[in-house]
């Protein structure tokens, strides 16, 4: 019975009709549809019996009907030994006739009875008393759909919370995932950059996806005597694989950089130390390493060396308010790790007050445009061309991370930018302005500590 | 704008074999390519030639897998020689100065009847 969960519920017009149509059915005032609890009779319908819930089991008619598989007929309860001390009867109702008929289920349990009452004895047919019966079935019927309901309700709810569950925990787990590739991105490239007396750096990093850690890298750092290194590139592949490529990288070309702080030299080391790494064959990178040297009148000279990488992008305002945008390539220059005999060359350039460099991976030049065209080294050369003068590495990046959110297809690969600049005498008179621009998503400007945004 | 690679081998003769892709050479095809190749050098045929007519989009992934071809080729006593590659794929392979390690030829057939010659820089 406790599975109906049936008791103490509010009134049903269901088990009402059946109530009134016993009544009517057999011309009785009273008719009652009660479900047997242990200790008690509760009555889920009545007709004809006002403001009664409940009465106690024993010494009960019900109790005694709901024990019999057959329809119980007392004709007159005078008559009969138990019924005769019944409250109903000897009480003032004073019910001469009651017939009843069981509740079963479908496997056998008997859960209450339907009851007819009257003032005065008679007798019942056999027909009728199938009726009673008849209408116990429909209470029984009434009562499994009600059951077969709550099981469809409980199913769908239990579904919902399941799911709900599993949805929460793949939440969770997709932010536990995208913060442990954060967190290691954090050790592949420097989480702020240096404050490089004379010099305004900034960068902009962005994952192809959060949840996985990017092949590009970029580094700055002091070399000693005024000097500082600048390293940014891209290893092959994506992924674990290609980050424990990226943390060799970066720590190879700090160490090699403190000992000899000649670019081609920290270029070389990588590439040796690339090869003779145990899964050679699978693990290289192209990259830029970059020294700068303080000029006594201002600016730098910068030492640029290539391996395998695109070029970077010198920035110069001509004396007509223009721009001067010269790739800067170095004869030679090969991919790093790849080749025991790869040579690497260098070029250097004089930063004065005003210029740019700008330094990039392929994200950006193989970026589509809506017409479905990569940017490429012209569109790249043309949009600096229209850079505003004197060059500021900050907006540099800023306008840069804005062009690439106006293409459409920019979450195909993983984009690194550093941009150096020196200020003109007449600007930031504090000397230095340092703006690192770290996302992990396709986000815009978003500053160092947001991560992982996505729009 | 995805343009999947197709891997075609049109020609083998004794060690060579001829590799045609068309396609986007990409993280998601590379490994296909270097599986191919890795194959068709370990059934006999280590002197590859890459026809790359065909090839719209080449990444790093890319680049990686011929590098990949290149050194399993040069174990099997073999060579990976390069052939018809468009303008954009030229670019990039001088710019990973992977051009003066690879030789390059302006067709297939042309890297075929060369292929001797040119083994002498594998």
């Amino acid at each position: 019975m406790r599975r109906y969960d049936i008791l103490d519920t509010p009134p049903d017009g269901a088990y009402d009709r059946v109530a009134a149509l016993a009544a009517r059915l057999f011309e009785v005032p009273v008719a009652t549809v009660t479900i047997v609890d242990e200790d008690r009779i509760w009555f889920k319908a009545t007709h004809g019996l006002e403001g009664v819930t409940e009465i106690g089991r024993d010494p009960g008619l019900c109790a005694s009907a709901v024990l019999t598989d057959d329809t119980t007929v007392i004709p007159d309860t005078l008559l009969d030994p138990v019924a005769c001390s019944n409250p109903l009867v000897a009480g003032p109702m004073g019910v001469r006739f009651y017939a009843a008929a069981p509740i079963i289920t479908a496997d056998g349990y008997r859960l209450g009875t339907v009851n007819i009452l009257d003032t005065r004895p008679r007798e019942i047919n056999e027909a009728d008393s199938a009726t009673l019966a008849d209408l116990a079935a429909v209470v029984r019927d009434q009562l499994e759909l009600r059951l077969s309901a709550l099981h469809v309700v409980r199913a769908e709810q239990e579904k919902r919370q399941a799911e709900e569950e599993a949805r929460q925990r793949a939440e969770r787990d997709k932010a536990a995932i995208a913060a442990f590739a954060s967190t290691l991105q954090r050790t592949l490239v420097p989480p702020v950059l240096p404050a490089v007396p004379g010099l305004e750096l900034a960068c902009h990093y962005k994952t192809a996806s959060p949840q996985e850690v990017g092949g590009d890298f970029y580094d700055v750092f002091p070399v000693g005597a005024g000097r500082w290194a600048f390293f940014l590139g891209d290893v092959c592949g994506k992924g674990a694989e290609a980050a424990s490529v990226t943390s060799l990288t970066r720590y190879t070309l700090r160490a090699a950089a403190l000992v000899d702080a000649e670019p081609t030299a920290a270029l070389k080391a990588l590439n040796a130390a690339l090869l003779l790494d145990a899964a050679v064959g699978t693990r290289f990178c192209t990259a830029i390493f970059g020294l700068l040297d303080p000029v006594r009148d201002g600016g730098f000279t910068v030492t640029l060396a290539t391996g395998g990488h695109p070029p970077a992008y010198h920035l110069s305002p001509t004396d007509d308010g223009g721009m001067r945008v010269e790739a800067v390539r170095a004869k030679g220059g090969m991919l790093v790790g790849a080749f025991a005999e790869a040579a690497f060359a260098s070029r250097t350039l004089h930063l004065a007050p005003g210029q740019g460099l700008l330094l990039y991976t392929d994200g950006l030049t193989e970026a589509r445009t809506a017409e479905g065209d990569m940017l490429a080294d012209t569109g790249l050369t043309d949009f600096l061309a229209q850079r505003q003068v004197p060059v500021r590495a900050g907006c540099l990046i800023d306008d840069t991370v804005a062009l690439l959110d106006t293409l459409p297809d920019t979450e195909r690969d993983d984009v690194a930018l550093l941009a150096l600049s020196v200020p003109t005498p007449d600007a930031a008179p504090a000397g230095i302005t340092t703006t690192a621009h770290s996302a992990a998503a396709p986000t815009a400007g978003a500053s160092v500590g947001q991560e992982n945004r996505r729009p | 704008m995805t343009d999947a690679l197709h891997i075609d081998v049109p020609h083998t003769d004794g060690t060579r074999a001829v590799i045609a892709l068309s396609g986007e050479f990409d993280i998601a095809s590379a490994p296909a390519v270097r599986a191919r190749a890795l194959d068709l050098i370990a059934n006999g045929h280590p002197d590859l030639v890459a026809d790359l007519a065909g090839v719209t989009f080449c990444d790093s992934s890319g680049l990686g897998a011929l590098v990949g071809i290149w050194r399993c080729a040069k174990d099997a006593d073999g060579s990976l020689t390069l052939a018809a590659i468009p303008d954009r794929l030229g670019r990039l392979l001088s710019v990973t100065g992977m051009d003066t390690f690879l030789p390059v030829h302006p067709s297939a057939d042309a890297a075929l009847a060369a292929r001797r010659d040119d083994r002498t820089t594998t």
